[in-house]
């Protein structure tokens, strides 16, 4: 029989976050998003975490199984999220440029870039940037190019929506060094900070999750170290780049799907207690019923996205096949979230479009989640090729 | 250790003797059983010999049990577990094979209640003959034992667990539990069902869609259907998923109120999406009765009508809603 209990440790641990995001995540968030802009790095939040030893990864692991792996990600990802989804991205550590760096970098080059991970004194950050202005969902379309001269690699191209670049020690940046060979010609490079040709990081102005940063920047001639490229040359002569990419988004997958149910939460809770406080829902206002009847689709909703969460990551830990899982599970829980959080507006009625409502907040914010990391269109075709052999294009 | 997510080998195996027999027994049966409306004396015997039903088994097996034999026959499954969701106030007077028992949850007050007997009619119940009725009558749960008639009706689908209008006429009553607990147990066992026919349904038009061409492929690999067929697949695991939370709650001896509320609105609002989708993704061949799927979407619409139908629960869980905590549990 299934057995939905968490357990005595990772509910400790949630209450650690339950902690840090009613005192600082969610009024952090609120506060940004009412700002217009993101929270510096300098930030003594930041500070604070780091010291402490938070920070990310709380969704993903070096390997899948340790300390409770994918089910604690999701577990944990869901409340950060809960208290606030952009201050969940915005917390400093490897963010999404940790599963690269551990699943195909060389036991030096993982040496090399942990180690300023290890200065609890100062926060650091890192990045990940596949997306170009002219390649999201179709990967394989990268433009950014990589051409050997010597002892380096010469970068060029655009990245854009890269979240925390601008302050990220380095980013893995994704480049293509034969775009005739589609994703075999795809390499991985360590980009630090400071490379000559790193140039113009801007900030994005996005509608939701203001939090975080997310940047774009340009690789004008960027000349980048040949050890810095990830893996080693003997990684890609077994064909496997595209392949590292893709393994971190299977980690990552049922991650972003709790998140969004993390911040259908919100909404439902922001919701319910409105409902509570101003409505009397027993008197026989026709409203009300609907009302009632917004909650009970919300709570049901978010219930089984989380089922589909849990066992995505329940496989993962197991080690049994997940891709099917993982993107059912992010494909329902975006749209039942972004759902959720409309019909929470609805619920709070005028009150709801406004920014003291804070539900309109999560409204905009949710938004993200049926887009980043393979769009709920990626995800059906990932189901479709398993169950039918959907042929690429 | 944290949450788990998956069936128990001894599960596995009850499910594996489940749909062997589902596909072995009863698939070459599917159009005799519903125009006898009513299964082969000799599977019902069969399966009760398999010991998959009755009183020892509980809410969770029970429903991994219903979702393969509604995968392939949703009537013949309401026929089979004759008991069904009468089984936990029954106790032993349940092991013959062919006991039929029925719930029925009253939402539209049919019947009244006076001096301790039930007097009214409800239009359908999903049988032809029945050894005991349950009624879900206000807040109580009524076990009718005599008194009642049953007119046979025409029913939209699930013909092979029969159909009739239910009369009772003062028949004499006893009080036996809430109705809330009754409830739970019906809304899961009818969710169960619901699971196991959009089941079948998506897994025949999928197949379907690999052999059809149109245009030079498959009709699967047209991206209309291709993302329609993964959304019905996700529908279907949603539903259980629902479904599973609710048994296994019943089977800690929880109220799974509801959540049981919620796996019937789940699983019928998955279904009605999965049983019309299937005959769409055959066109002009689904809407034959030469293929099951036209068959799977009556059965949908007509179990989405038990149990008082998806605005009962829909009701019930809006009605708990207001108090649902919905953070981690």
């Amino acid at each position: 029989m299934i057995d939905l209990a968490i357990g005595a440790e990772l509910e400790a641990e949630l209450d650690g976050v339950r902690r840090l995001g009613r005192e600082f995540l969610r009024p952090l968030g609120i506060e940004a998003d009412r700002n217009a802009a993101p929270v510096p790095p300098d930030h003594p939040f930041f500070a604070m975490v780091w010291r402490m030893g938070l920070g990310q990864p709380l969704g993903v692991q070096e390997r899948p199984g340790s300390r409770g792996g994918a089910r604690r990600g999701v577990v944990l990802a869901e409340e950060m999220s809960y208290w606030d989804r952009g201050m969940s991205v915005a917390m400093p550590g490897l963010g999404l440029g940790g599963p690269p760096l551990f699943t195909m970098g060389t036991p030096e080059q993982k040496e090399r870039f942990l180690a300023p991970f290890r200065d609890r004194e100062r926060p650091h950050w890192a990045a990940f940037a596949m997306t170009e202005p002219g390649a999201g969902s179709d990967v394989a379309a990268i433009e950014t190019t990589a051409v050997r001269d010597g002892d380096t690699w010469v970068l060029r191209g655009a990245k854009t929506f890269i979240s925390n670049a601008m302050r990220a020690d380095w980013i893995v940046v994704w480049a293509t060094v034969d775009r005739a060979a589609g994703r075999a010609g795809h390499r991985a490079f360590i980009v630090e900070r400071g490379t000559p040709g790193l140039e113009d990081m801007r900030h994005e102005h996005k509608m939701g999750l203001i939090a975080y940063e997310s940047s774009s920047f340009t690789l004008r001639d960027c000349p980048v170290p040949a050890a810095n490229l990830l893996g080693g040359e003997r990684h890609y002569a077994e064909r496997a780049g595209f392949k590292g990419a893709m393994k971190s988004f299977n980690a990552t997958r049922p991650a972003i799907a709790a998140m969004a149910i993390g911040i259908a939460r919100a909404a439902y809770d922001a919701a319910r207690d409105f409902a509570r406080s101003h409505y009397a829902l027993d008197r026989p206002i026709p409203r009300y019923q609907r009302v009632r009847e917004k909650l009970a689709r919300m709570a049901r909703k978010l219930e089984v996205g989380r089922l589909l969460c849990w066992r995505a990551a329940y496989l993962a830990d197991v080690e049994q096949p997940n891709e099917v899982e993982a993107s059912m599970a992010k494909a329902f829980a975006a749209t039942s979230a972004q759902e959720a959080t409309g019909l929470a507006v609805e619920v709070l009625g005028d009150a709801g479009v406004t920014a003291d409502g804070y539900v309109e907040k999560l409204y905009r914010d949710v938004k993200a989640m049926d887009i980043v990391e393979g769009t709920g269109q990626i995800q059906r075709i990932v189901i479709a090729r398993r169950l039918v052999g959907l042929p690429n294009a | 250790m944290s949450f788990t997510l998956a069936l128990s080998e001894e599960e596995r195996l009850v499910q594996e003797t489940a749909r062997r027999f589902a596909e072995d027994r009863l698939l070459p049966r599917v159009r005799s059983h519903e125009r006898a409306r009513g299964v082969a004396p000799e599977l019902v015997r069969e399966f009760a010999a398999l010991g998959l039903g009755g009183v020892e088994v509980g809410a969770f097996v029970r429903a991994i049990v219903l979702e393969e034999l509604a995968a392939v026959d949703p009537g013949a499954a309401v026929a089979l577990d004759g008991a069904g969701p009468a089984i936990p106030f029954l106790g032993r007077t349940t092991a013959d094979p062919g006991f039929r028992a029925v719930v029925v949850d009253d939402v539209e007050e049919h019947f009244r209640l006076r001096d301790g007997r039930l007097d009214g009619q409800h239009p359908w119940v999903p049988a032809d003959r029945i050894d005991v009725a349950v009624i879900l009558h206000g807040d109580r749960a009524y076990l009718v034992r005599e008194g009642w008639r049953l007119d046979a009706v025409q029913p939209c689908g699930l013909e092979a667990a029969g159909a009739s209008r239910l009369a009772l006429a003062n028949a004499p009553v006893a009080a036996i539990d809430d109705a809330a607990r009754a409830r739970a147990h019906l809304r899961t066992w009818v969710a169960a069902l619901l699971v196991g026919a959009a089941r079948g349904a998506h897994r025949y038009a999928m197949r379907y869609a690999l052999e059809r061409t149109a245009f030079g492929r498959p009709i699967a690999h047209h991206q209309a259907l291709a993302f329609l067929i993964a959304d019905l697949a996700t529908a279907v695991d949603a539903a259980r998923l629902a479904v599973w939370r609710a048994a296994a709650g019943l089977d800690r001896g929880e109220s799974a109120e509801w959540e049981a509320a919620c796996a019937l609105a789940e699983a019928a609002e998955q279904a009605l999406l999965v049983g019309p989708s299937a005959v769409q993704i055959l066109g002009g061949h689904g809407f034959m009765k030469d293929h099951p799927v036209e068959k799977w979407m009556r059965d949908i619409r007509t179990l989405a009508g038990l149990a008082g139908g998806r605005d009962a629960a829909e009701v019930a869980a809006a009605a708990l809603a207001p108090e649902h905590e919905a953070g981690l549990r």
